[in-house]
């Protein structure tokens, strides 16, 4: 069997995150349909951010949804529309019924059950469905962008979206150089 | 509203009650929001962030991987150095506003206007005079007051650059105003300084840190001189501050009292208030309240009131919601500054009004009733007669009073403290003080200043560092908030003195205690005023400079800001460095995001202008520091 590659994810430097909360807003505008938040919020278009910055202990540390291999999500949802799909953990909105029960299951907080239409008081529905982060996938494909919008705004590079293959090729090049250094140092006979 | 523990919100017993009840009843108060702020924009509080024009927001990465320059080519150090000097104009120019209306009704007295108004210490206002150098000889009182009119509103007209203001260049020792004049850091009018810091930190102007910096030290004096001004004229119109005692805390509220706060900072309205409510006591036992009217203070209208007519303070400003919450709050009467947008909001959860009174301060959901000192009389029964009207509308089952205040002695303006010493010694009142000073009874003196933060558990920075000083001998003088502060924990007693003091303070303030009649030593802090009232500490520091025959940056004299967040107190805090003191401040002010700004305002400021700010949110090393500075000016004394 041919291995699966892991999901791509979020990485966040809590170091370098200054809690402008540039991410959130282009997270909300990225998936609003709109252009740019001035737009966005003059056409009153849904704003909803599928990431939240979160404030610990003195630092900042933004947070969506982790791509999770064995996702608890997927488990719970009992429609089949929160599921594994094209290297990270999709919700198919046309399936949701939001029933909430992968918010309560994400171990991370990473889901919002949101409606982004005006639905009338008294009506049968309130047509809210499942969001989480989705890594851009659409508005990278609409805007020709290889970065997901809350990476774009960082300004100061607090997140990226990281590749785990070259995270790992990175951190044992990192490693085999001080290794390779000291052992050159190493005249251990055994 | 989410649960939000705030156990150590506050250190005042009374304002952590009634944030309990707070919760209880789902109120958001000034901490919850702060919560919900959290996390706050680093870009901001590093002073990053440049909304100087419409090609911005510009932010500068401070960890170096983004961007530099802002759109316009504008730099880190730039950015940082505008905003700042932005603020100190905008704190200079709400103190001076503050005594532009003072000065406006002397100008307007003196011309037969404002018969609810007149001067009430003729003593005071000829020893203006002198200072300011009018004739009194053989002239009328009102004559004398349309001069001196005249003069203050000459420092918001003067147009000669080169021309001090003129309670600046009357009030500072002879070698400050030399030295400050060759620096240029003496403004020649505070319209003008206000306008041309705004004007040269339009997009396009002054861009050198340092050059931004200087000019901010220039608004900031003039801040002095708005501030000075407003103290001295409201000394003479309403009366100057002689020691009285009072109480602090909400425990001043009564359950049987029509009770109406106010709060903000002129006290202009709130003086006539505390004239006119005997007068409508019989309206308010009529509808049911069996002891009358409680005029309570919140703020710096609380000081002005509490210093002049020993009306007790409910509390400082970042608890200015709370006393509604004790649901026997019939009115709030508001004026200017430091007045929370969301007391409308908490006063619909009860019966409380909410009155505007200023025409540029209006709050929606409160109610407007338009202030006119030429019907301050009018204005002030209309609004003690909404008050009575709303003690009708209050539901007995929800009054929850703290049972708790402190006893306060309050009104040391620099005449009272003169006049203290003078009990001691009457031909050289002064010299008490400087041979205490000298023989190291006194090691020094420290000047609190400043507000609240939701950054520090409420008064806890004043009472640490207020308590570690005192215990090594220094004098602790105190205003606005930092005074409220002092008062609701009971620092303003002579029982404090005892408990707190080191030895040799205590042996001091003993001394004069006992010889002014106070029947026990001075109070551990001495209550000088509101905020716009630091002038009265400069005076006092002054008046021992001159006699000693040096300037103010070679006096043992700190100033502690440890929990400042107002524009007015960044301006307060910057005239202090100039004047020469070393100058704590306990919330970091946005200036991290420059390495030259702030090397500017820590150090180089002291070989300019001698003081320099000192910027610890710590209070512990901030007393070792404040400490350390009172001794290097000790030993530059020879002491
Ligand atoms: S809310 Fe939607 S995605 Fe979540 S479990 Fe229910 S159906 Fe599935
Ligand atoms: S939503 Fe939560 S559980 Fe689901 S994949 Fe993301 S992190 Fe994992
Ligand atoms: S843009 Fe970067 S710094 Fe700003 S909130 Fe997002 S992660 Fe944090
Ligand atoms: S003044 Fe310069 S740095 Fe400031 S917002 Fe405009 S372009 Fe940006």
């Amino acid at each position: 069997m041919p291995p699966i590659k892991e999901n791509v994810i979020i990485y966040a430097n809590p170091d370098h995150c200054l809690s402008c909360h540039s991410c959130e807003l282009a997270c909300a505008v990225a998936h609003s349909g709109g252009h740019d938040m001035i737009e966005a919020i003059a056409a009153n278009l849904p704003l909803h951010a599928r990431n939240k910055v979160v404030s610990v202990d003195g630092t900042a540390m933004p947070m969506q949804c982790r791509q999770c291999e064995d996702a608890p999500c997927t488990f719970a949802c009992p429609t089949g529309a929160c599921r594994q799909a094209d290297g990270q953990v999709q919700i198919v909105e046309q399936h949701c019924i939001g029933c909430k029960l992968c918010v309560m299951v994400c171990p991370f907080g990473a889901i919002t059950v949101r409606s982004e239409t005006v639905v009338e008081q008294g009506a049968c529905t309130n047509r809210g469905v499942a969001k989480k982060c989705d890594l851009c996938v659409d508005w990278r494909a609409s805007t020709g962008k290889t970065a997901p919008a809350c990476v774009e705004a960082c300004p100061t590079k607090a997140i990226r979206m990281v590749d785990l293959d070259a995270y790992r090729i990175a951190l044992r090049e990192a490693r085999a150089r001080e290794i390779a250094k000291s052992h050159r140092h190493m005249r251990v006979q055994f | 509203m989410t649960h939000h523990d705030c156990a150590h919100c506050s250190s005042d017993a009374c304002a952590t009650e009634m944030l309990n009840l707070a919760e209880a009843n789902s109120i958001e108060t000034a901490w919850h929001r702060y919560e919900k702020q959290q996390p706050q924009c680093g870009f901001g509080s590093a002073g990053l962030c440049c909304r100087i024009c419409l090609k911005g927001p510009c932010r500068i990465d401070p960890f170096g991987e983004g961007p530099k320059y802002g759109v316009c080519g504008a730099d880190r150090d730039t950015i940082v150095a505008r905003h700042l000097v932005r603020m100190i104009a905008a704190g200079t120019a709400a103190h001076s506003e503050h005594g532009r209306h003072i000065a406006l009704a002397m100008q307007h007295i003196s011309q037969g206007e404002l018969h609810d108004y007149s001067i009430r210490d003729e003593a005071k206002l000829y020893a203006i005079a002198k200072t300011l150098g009018v004739a009194t000889e053989g002239r009328g009182l009102l004559a004398i007051v349309g001069d001196l009119a005249a003069i203050t509103l000459g420092d918001f007209q003067n147009q000669d650059y080169d021309k001090p203001c003129a309670w600046l260049a009357a009030s500072l020792t002879p070698r400050r105003v030399k030295r400050l004049g060759d620096l240029g850091l003496l403004p020649h009018n505070i319209d003008a300084s206000v306008a041309q810091t705004m004007s040269r930190t339009h997009v396009g102007c002054d861009a050198d840190p340092t050059n931004l910096i200087l000019g901010g030290l220039r608004v900031a004096m003039a801040d002095l001189d708005g501030s000075m001004l407003a103290t001295e004229l409201s000394d003479a119109l309403f009366g100057t501050p002689q020691p009285v005692v009072s109480a602090a805390n909400l425990g001043v509220m009564k359950r049987g009292a029509v009770n109406i706060a106010v709060n903000g900072h002129n006290p202009m309205l709130s003086d006539i208030i505390c004239d006119v409510a005997a007068d409508l006591r019989d309206e308010a036992i009529a509808a049911g309240a069996a002891e009358g009217i409680n005029i309570i203070g919140i703020c710096c209208t609380g000081h002005e009131v509490m210093m002049r007519h020993g009306v007790p303070l409910a509390t400082n400003y970042l608890s200015q919601e709370l006393p509604i919450l004790t649901g026997a709050l019939e009115a709030m009467v508001v004026d200017v500054q430091c007045i929370m947008p969301s007391l409308p909001r908490i006063a619909e959860c009860f019966h409380t009004q909410i009155i505007t009174t200023d025409k540029h301060n209006k709050i929606s959901g409160a109610t407007h009733v338009p202030f006119d000192e030429h019907k301050a009389v009018e204005t002030a029964k209309t609004i003690i007669r909404m008050a009575i009207a709303a003690f009708g509308r209050r539901d007995p089952n929800r009054v929850a009073i703290p049972a708790f205040k402190q006893k306060s002695i309050v009104g040391f303006s620099a005449e009272a403290v003169v006049a203290a010493l003078a009990k001691v010694n009457a031909d050289d009142p002064l010299k008490p003080l400087v041979d205490n000073v000298v023989n190291g009874n006194i090691q020094g003196i420290v000047l609190f200043v400043g507000c609240n933060t939701t950054k520090v558990q409420q008064d806890s920075a004043y009472v640490d560092l207020a308590k570690s000083l005192a215990k090594r001998n220094v004098l602790v003088l105190a205003t606005g908030c930092a005074a409220g502060a002092f008062a609701k924990a009971g620092l303003m007693t002579s029982e404090a003195t005892t408990q707190y003091a080191g030895e040799g303070l205590k042996g001091v303030l003993s001394a004069i205690g006992t010889a002014a009649g106070l029947g026990g030593p001075l109070p551990l802090v001495m209550h000088m005023g509101s905020c716009v009232d630091n002038s009265r500490a400069v005076a006092l520091a002054t008046a021992l400079a001159n006699k000693l025959g040096v300037d103010l940056s070679d006096l043992p004299l700190v100033a502690s800001a440890p929990e400042c967040m107002s524009e007015k107190a960044l301006a307060i805090g910057s005239w202090a460095v100039t004047i020469g003191l070393p100058t704590h401040v306990g919330s970091v002010p946005p200036v991290i995001g420059s390495q030259i700004v702030t090397k500017l305002v820590t150090e180089t400021a002291k070989d300019l202008v001698g003081g320099y700010f000192i910027v610890d949110t710590d209070p512990k090393s901030a007393g070792d520091k404040l400490y350390a500075a009172i001794q290097e000016r000790r030993a530059g004394l020879g002491l």
